[in-house]
């Protein structure tokens, strides 16, 4: 099976993660997954290895908070939601990647 | 990374790591019912949930390496970088670490030495509890009788034990062979918990009025005059001649109670009169020579006890009053107190006598490693600008400043660990050679061994300097903005300019330290110098000086005064003997003997003012010590048994008691202790001399015939001058003695000697800290040479114009010239200022002169104003020799 190359770009991972946290609060980890890959329309697919460590340290950053719970099917599960400090960084991370979406099209048309 | 995994294996069950894996469990669950809900079977689910999931384990790894050692792991990332980027500029970090290296090993040298000599606590259980018994002005020597109230009186210490020092003698006759020693109590080993390796160790049973020789000795002693044999217990040992049974061999850990001092053997105090058979030392009143310790109760602090002990005062004083005081002596006695002071590092008198020495040398390197970190941050300094462009570069593409301030500092901080462990070499090399210089004549032990408050001291300095000199360099070097940098290629004339600026900074503070370390030198060296130029009275050169004892002969009184006046015959005719005297003490001998003065129409304002001094002396002894007589005749065949009693004196005494420089047939009377006042007659007066050292005021002497003592002195010195090296006529003096009886004890030493030795803190001080302000201005003169040199390249293309235009070249050499100018007045403004504040912490250790001494302060001040113009001669010549076209093409 070749590799599909729809694996996030490196550094895209918290944009998506935090815009995601935005609309939808208090997801866990497998919610965020599926619904990154539904809503994208199963154009980008979460690495699922590397999105803990990922929640971990955006937690540990202070823009995302966290607290077990359990699921409709009754498992035990820890569930992220968006603190303000991460409303800001979603905020500045989303302008970067305007920008850089709109300087890698110009250049892509025009060069 | 060996390391790395075990660390991981420790902390994997770790709680952060149980919650990631809760939460990949639930992940993987999750996906495995989804999977099922599209058909597959459960097997299946479970396999491709994991597969997509990627290896669980790897995972673990890469998650929890992600979490908890992301840091550790940039952390290493940034040594590896910083070991890389070292060792690319080899003899930038060969210079580096050796300079720091020998900076801080200079620091843990002196700081191993004040640890041995005063920190460092007594190898024995619990330290912490023991205590000294003083008394309240804080002396602290005992009598016995005295020490034996003490023990039979008190009832706060759970033990108590008293100690007296004492070398004994280990030859039987002939040179003497000194071993350091205690006399101790019954309860000295058990109060401290020290154990025996071998046999046993003295007990409250060993010591009673009338008890056997018997002695314990110190592991080192066993093995060096043993060889470590078990049979050693048991057999006898001689000490002062007179023959001791070894009962045990002590823990090697324990060399008794005094820092500085390594006692060899203890013998019990009771055997003192074994050792001097018609002594009443155990039960005199006045014979001060015991230091009592003691061990608090677990629930009883100091305070308590001292409380306890001085209401039991009066009653332990009053039983033990000496007979032979006078009354107004005695009602002072009566009035003592007594009190306990925290030991647990035991009792030294080296630790007051060197410990604020070491302090202040202490000091003095610290502030030697700072100049030596400024010439580091300098060369630091000039990479940083080096690497302006890497450093642009990284901050173009994301790194934050203080990531990079931490991968320039840890560079830093490798560099200084490195340079720690050259200290750790360096400083056991220097400690020993310190301890060497301060061993006069190898009476001095310390234990140097590396404890964890040496190391940690040597860390701890290296980890502060590294933080020191690398963050100023670090933040400058990452505060360019990066496009500048990148722009510029690092060639950026305005940097170069503001990276001069922090040079000279630096350089300017180097300046002023090494000048308070020279004007501090220079004070010590003067003081060093007026102690050994001093005119001491007598002409200390070409004097052997031997110390005789007859003790073990077993001679009469009247047979030991016999031999000694035939001795000192036969010492007058050996070849090379110039002249040749006999006396008790000899000056600056570490012996003395006083006490007061009555004379007719003199009457002191205090009781001290009418103290003397005295000596006895043979015929001859101010002609061999070459000291002047003023007036009147020396002794001679006249003073005998039985005739009127004489006496010399000298100056100090005339002009104090008589009030006249030249008192001849005027009288003076002495009380002696317990006997009836003597009346003397002066019959002649001699210069000053200096009694027990260099730096005392000038005392009243009195000099008596030995041939008139009533009770002849057991020892006796003898001084021979010669006009050749006075150790020469050893060889022949002690054959000469060893004939006359082979019991005879002597030692031999000479005059120049004790004389250097009563010097030695002063001489240590003046060489430590004159090869230290020498190491400071060629560390400074260093940093001045690298900045200008800096400077003056940066500076090519200006100075190429300036040529190109016409300037001549003596104005280019002027212009540079002026710039060390410049910098050498304002450091040696500031170092004036800082040496003004600092040098009077040496006060203390100052003789005849202040410690603001202007002439020092003027003369340091030119000694480094020369140094320097003579370091900034060099680069200033390079500039002004130029060539214009070539500085030129090169832009």
């Amino acid at each position: 099976m070749a590799k599909q190359k729809n694996d996030i770009l490196q550094g895209t991972l918290a944009l998506l993660v935090l815009r995601t946290l935005e609309a939808r609060p208090r997801l866990h980890g497998y919610a965020l997954t599926s619904h990154i890959q539904t809503v994208s329309d199963d154009l980008l697919r979460v690495e699922e290895g590397s999105l803990y460590p990922a929640l971990h340290r955006m937690e540990q950053a202070g823009w995302l908070r966290s607290e077990w719970g359990t699921t409709e099917k009754n498992r035990e599960a820890r569930f992220y939601s968006l603190t303000a400090a991460g409303k800001k960084q979603l905020h500045q991370e989303r302008e970067s990647w305007e920008r850089l979406t709109k300087g890698v099209n110009r250049v892509l048309r025009n060069a | 990374m060996a390391w790395h995994n075990r660390l991981l294996r420790l902390l994997r069950h770790g709680p952060l790591w149980s919650e990631i894996e809760r939460e990949v469990s639930f992940h993987l669950a999750e996906r495995t019912d989804d999977l099922m809900a599209q058909g597959m079977s459960k097997h299946d689910a479970m396999r491709e949930a994991r597969r997509r999931f990627g290896n669980p384990t790897l995972r673990r790894e890469r998650t929890y390496r992600t979490e908890a050692l992301l840091w550790l792991e940039s952390v290493l990332a940034d040594v590896r970088y910083a070991a890389r980027s070292l060792r690319r500029s080899p003899g930038f970090a060969i210079v580096a670490i050796l300079s720091l290296g020998l900076g801080i090993g200079a620091n843990t040298a002196i700081f191993s030495l004040y640890n041995a000599l005063v920190l460092r606590t007594l190898p024995v259980e619990h330290p912490e509890e023991l205590v000294q018994v003083t008394f309240g002005d804080g002396r602290a020597v005992f009598t016995n009788p005295l020490w034996e109230e003490l023990r039979e009186q008190q009832d706060v210490l759970s033990g108590v034990f008293a100690f007296g020092n004492r070398s004994f003698n280990l030859a039987d006759g002939g040179e003497v062979r000194n071993v350091p020693g205690y006399w101790v109590s019954g309860d000295f080993f058990r109060t401290l918990g020290v154990l025996p390796v071998l046999g046993r160790v003295l007990d409250n049973g060993d010591d009673y009025r009338g008890c056997p020789a018997i002695v314990v000795v110190s592991y080192g002693f066993w093995q060096r005059e043993f060889g470590g044999t078990a049979d050693a217990v048991g057999s006898t040992l001689m000490l002062d001649g007179y023959p001791f049974e070894l009962i045990g061999v002590v823990n090697p850990a324990f060399s008794g109670v005094d820092a500085g001092r390594a006692t060899e053997v203890y013998a019990p105090v009771c055997a003192f009169t074994i050792v001097y058979p018609e002594s009443d030392q155990l039960d005199a009143r006045s014979s001060w020579f015991l230091h009592v310790l003691g061990r608090l109760e677990r629930s009883q602090n100091a305070k308590q006890a001292s409380v306890r002990l001085a209401a039991l005062s009066s009653g332990i004083f009053g039983a033990t009053v000496p007979q032979l005081w006078d009354r107004e002596g005695q009602d002072r006695y009566r009035g003592y107190t007594l009190a306990v002071r925290a030991a647990p590092n035991g009792v030294s008198y080296l630790r007051g006598e060197y410990g604020p020495a070491l302090l202040a040398l202490m000091g003095v390197v610290a502030v030697v490693l700072l100049i030596a970190c400024g010439n580091v941050a300098n060369l630091l300094l000039a990479r940083a600008t080096r690497r302006q462009h890497e450093v642009a570069i990284r901050r173009a593409i994301g790194s934050g400043r203080g990531r990079l301030v931490r991968l320039l500092v840890t560079e830093s901080l490798l560099l200084s660990l490195l340079s720690a462990i050259v200290a750790v070499v360096f400083a056991r090399w220097a400690s020993a050679f310190l301890v060497g210089m301060l061993s006069t004549s190898g009476n001095l032990w310390l234990d140097l061994g590396l404890d964890g408050r040496v190391l940690g001291f040597t860390l701890g300095v290296a980890t502060a300097t590294g933080v020191l000199f690398g963050l100023a360099p670090a933040w400058r070097a990452t505060g360019v903005a990066p496009q500048a940098a990148l722009r510029t290629a690092g060639r950026d004339v305005a940097d170069r300019c503001g990276r001069f600026a922090a040079g000279k900074l630096l350089v300017i503070g180097q300046l002023a330290m090494s000048l308070s370390l020279i004007v501090g030198a220079g004070l010590l060296i003067g003081t060093l110098t007026r102690l050994q130029t001093l005119d001491t009275g007598f002409n200390r050169d070409g004097v052997l000086l031997v110390r005789m004892d007859p003790h073990n002969a077993g001679y009469s009184t009247e047979e030991s005064s016999r031999t000694k006046q035939e001795i000192l015959e036969q010492l007058r005719a050996l070849p090379g003997v110039r002249s040749a005297s006999a006396s008790v003490i000899t000056p600056i001998g570490g012996s003395s003997w006083n006490n007061y003065v009555e004379v007719d129409g003199y009457t002191p304002l205090v009781q001290e003012d009418a103290l003397a001094w005295f000596n006895s002396t043979s015929d001859a002894y101010f002609e061999t010590l070459e000291t002047r007589l003023k007036a009147g005749r020396d002794f001679d065949s006249r003073d005998a048994q039985g005739s009127a009693l004489v006496a010399v004196i000298n100056e100090t005494m005339a002009r104090r008691f008589f009030a006249e420089p030249q008192p001849l047939g005027r009288h003076f009377s002495v009380k002696p202790p317990g006997g009836d006042p003597e009346t003397y007659e002066v019959i002649g007066v001699v210069a000053d001399t200096k009694y027990q050292s260099i730096d005392e005021e000038t005392s009243p002497i009195a000099y008596f015939p030995l041939s008139q003592e009533r009770e002849p002195w057991g020892t006796l010195r003898y001084q021979l001058r010669t006009d050749g090296a006075p150790t020469a006529l050893i060889p022949a003096v002690a054959n000469l003695i060893v004939e006359v009886h082979p019991r005879i004890s002597v030692r031999f030493s000479t005059l120049e000697d004790e004389v250097a030795a009563s010097l030695t803190r002063p001489r240590i001080l003046a060489l430590l800290s004159g090869f230290f302000g020498a190491v400071a201005l060629l560390l400074a003169m260093i940093g001045l040479y690298g900045t200008l040199s800096y400077r003056v390249t940066s500076r090519r293309n200006e100075i190429g114009l300036r040529l190109a235009l016409g300037a001549a070249r003596g104005r280019v050499l002027g212009m540079v010239l002026a710039e060390v100018g410049r910098l050498v007045l304002v450091g040696i403004a500031i170092g004036v200022v800082v040496a003004l504040a600092s040098t009077r912490l040496l006060s203390a250790f100052l003789f005849g002169m202040t410690a603001t001494d202007p002439r020092t302060l003027v003369l340091s001040a030119a000694v480094l104003g020369v140094v320097a113009v003579a370091a900034g001669a060099l680069p200033a010549w390079r500039a002004a020799r130029l060539d214009p076209m070539e500085a030129l093409r090169e832009e």
